[in-house]
């Protein structure tokens, strides 16, 4: 025990007296990260307001009295050109400088008001360039949006009673529409992202001190001199993977706050609320989440420690890591998109099973049975591993001394 | 007391290695059929060298490789059998074995200290002690990287002696020293010596053996080949001093091959 908690203390002293690896473990990546989905949404937002502030330029063909007047009548920001030379519009609206060509056919007023049955039904043909953001913009608000309007009004005029037309609505006035449970409903779309973000915080916040730890100390030689201390092999693992798992959930924590608190800043000023990922957890879940990510935190620190062993070098170990760190990222990506119901064996894949246990926890659908194996499979395995690396330790080959 | 009987430790060379030693035989006896017994009270010296096998003895009696065959008592406890007991009764310093360069020295000597379980009065006292003979109170709160070559042999002197070992291995404890760091460490093992306890070493400077050692053990080719204290030596020998008794022995040992 004594020497377990003394290479504890000394593991995450490294890291925690270290002002600098404070600062590149715990803080530089959130920074990272706070400051690239800010700057990405602020950028977004900019576009779309800008997108909102322009002007578009319209050119309309045989414009029917009163259209613009309409336009004008509905709010739309926009300039109103004759068109001239139909092919000179043509190339205007390809090189962005025009957003909308509307075409009328001729006698357009005349041919509505005097419509009698039989008659052919008169076409409007509307032009635009959906590679520009201005044009796409002004053909979804004028071509979709207006031109309805300008319809509907063109009919009140044809028919005395308008409402005659509607048959029925759906849904006009009916508020409660959507019958389901909204923590249920918070925790599937929580429950979809919550394995991914996990694996992603748990393993990567491990994985450069985890390499370090290991492979670092041998690579410095240091490593022979625990090695030479009255300590069972099993004591130094235990402790470097005791660590591990601390730091790597310091930095989950870290993460999460810095989520939350920055939050409306990265979704551009939208709330939690607004998302749909509302989420009230019980005291049972809360429980049940905190002792299957404290297994998970222990099972993956296991698996960074024990690849590191068999690497010389801190770049090496880097470099087994990766193939690992995807393969367990896939695993947790997985469970976005199941919809059927996991059967109870799937409880008992490594790793893969913790993804599907967090999704269950949240959605509350995992049964005791399902998290009894999950948490205890995770354990074993994390054990095992232990018991491996220990083992490694043992060889002098694999310690390279 | 340390007793070694029929040490034998075989490499298996990898093809890299093979070429280098330019020798088609994958497997290397770095130590064959070593015996020799180190009593409490004295320097013992492993003079050879380079590649005779010293290292790979200090080694094994550190339990940080396992014999081949033989066995090693430790201070009655066998290597394989034992280790941590063996571990708790020496302190094992060599140059592959360093400190770790992001710890001050001070940190350092506490968690091995606390390692061995040394209370922490006495340990107190222990770094008292050892850091004022080596001087280390003026670079004590510096991390290990930013300490000289010298500073940081004595920093590790002083780290494994932390929990006042019965029994010292010291490989090459004068290597890459200037003579002023050299001499405190030898002062120091004839200081550890006269308290009763056991120091062994090994060594390529045949002054440092003549100097420092009551008994030296010549090993040549993983072999001990002579054994005694210098007197013994040179007298069996018919040689003046121990550099001449050592190549009488090696050229020996040459014609006999």
């Amino acid at each position: 025990m004594n020497g377990i908690k003394q290479i504890f203390c000394k593991e995450l002293s490294r890291v925690f007296k270290d002002r600098k690896m404070v600062f590149s473990v715990f803080i530089l990546p959130v920074v990272i990260m706070i400051g690239i989905m800010s700057l990405t949404s602020g950028m977004a937002e900019k576009a779309a307001q800008d997108v909102e502030n322009h002007t578009s330029v319209v050119y309309i063909e045989n414009e029917p009295e009163g259209f613009s007047d309409f336009l004008e009548a509905a709010g739309t920001n926009c300039k109103i050109y004759p068109v001239e030379n139909k092919e000179d519009v043509r190339e205007k609206i390809l090189s962005g400088e025009a957003d909308l060509w509307i075409a009328f056919p001729e006698g357009f007023l005349d041919a509505v008001m005097n419509y009698k049955k039989g008659d052919k039904i008169l076409q409007v043909k509307t032009y635009y360039n959906p590679s520009e953001d201005y044009s796409s913009e002004a053909y979804e608000t004028i071509s979709s949006g207006i031109l309805e309007a300008y319809r509907q009004t063109l009919l009140a005029q044809r028919v005395d009673d308008i409402e005659s037309l509607t048959v029925f609505t759906v849904n006009s006035d009916n508020p409660d529409m959507i019958i389901r449970d909204e923590e249920k409903a918070g925790g599937k779309l929580l429950g979809m992202m919550l394995p991914y973000f996990v694996t992603i915080l748990l393993f990567a916040g491990a994985m450069g001190i985890g390499t370090d730890m290991v492979a670092g100390e041998k690579e410095r030689g240091t490593m022979a001199s625990l090695l030479v201390s009255p300590v069972k092999r099993s004591s130094i693992v235990l402790g470097k993977v005791f660590a591990l798992m601390v730091i790597s959930g310091v930095s989950s924590l870290v993460y999460v706050a810095a989520m939350v608190i920055f939050m409306p800043q990265m979704m551009g000023g939208m709330t939690s609320e607004e998302m749909g990922i509302s989420l009230r957890l019980s005291p049972v879940q809360i429980a049940m989440l905190a002792f299957l990510l404290v297994a998970i935190a222990f099972l993956y620190s296991a698996i960074i420690v024990l690849v590191s062993v068999f690497a010389k070098t801190v770049k090496e170990a880097s470099s087994y890591i990766m193939p690992v760190y995807m393969l367990i990222l896939v695993l947790g990506l997985t469970t976005m998109f199941t919809t059927s119901k996991p059967a109870d064996w799937y409880y008992a894949i490594p790793v893969y099973n913790s993804s599907l246990a967090l999704q269950g926890i949240l959605t509350q659908e995992l049964t005791m049975t399902q998290y009894g194996l999950t948490l205890g499979m995770t354990l074993v395995l994390g054990a095992v591993m232990i018991a491996a690396i220990a083992k490694a330790f043992e060889s002098e080959k694999v310690m390279a001394i | 007391m340390i007793e070694i009987r029929n040490l034998t430790r075989i490499y298996k060379l990898n093809k890299k290695q093979m070429k280098e030693s330019k020798t088609t035989n994958p497997w290397k006896r770095a130590v064959d059929n070593l015996s020799l017994t180190a009593e409490p009270g004295e320097i013992y010296g492993l003079l050879g060298p380079n590649g005779a096998g010293k290292t790979t003895t200090l080694r094994c009696i550190s339990t940080i490789i396992k014999p081949t065959e033989g066995e090693i008592y430790v201070g009655g406890h066998e290597v394989q059998k034992e280790p941590e007991q063996v571990r708790e009764k020496i302190g094992f310093l060599t140059g592959d074995i360093k400190l770790d360069p992001q710890f001050t020295v001070d940190y350092l000597f506490d968690f091995f200290g606390r390692l061995h379980q040394v209370p922490e009065e006495q340990l107190i006292k222990r770094k008292e002690e050892l850091f004022t003979y080596f001087g280390i109170q003026d670079f004590a709160h510096k991390k290990v990287k930013e300490l000289s070559t010298g500073m940081g042999q004595k920093a590790a002197i002083a780290v494994c002696l932390a929990h006042d070992p019965d029994i010292v291995v010291f490989d090459e404890p004068t290597n890459g020293l200037d003579v002023i760091t050299a001499r405190s460490v030898t002062d120091y093992l004839k200081k550890l010596r006269d308290e009763g306890k056991l120091v062994i070493i090994s060594t390529h400077i045949m002054s440092e053996a003549e100097k420092i050692c009551d008994r030296i053990g010549i090993i040549i080719d993983g072999q001990k080949v002579i054994e005694g204290s210098l007197e013994e030596i040179l007298q069996e020998t018919g040689t003046a001093d121990l550099e001449d008794a050592f190549f009488e022995l090696y050229s020996a040992r040459r014609e006999e091959q």
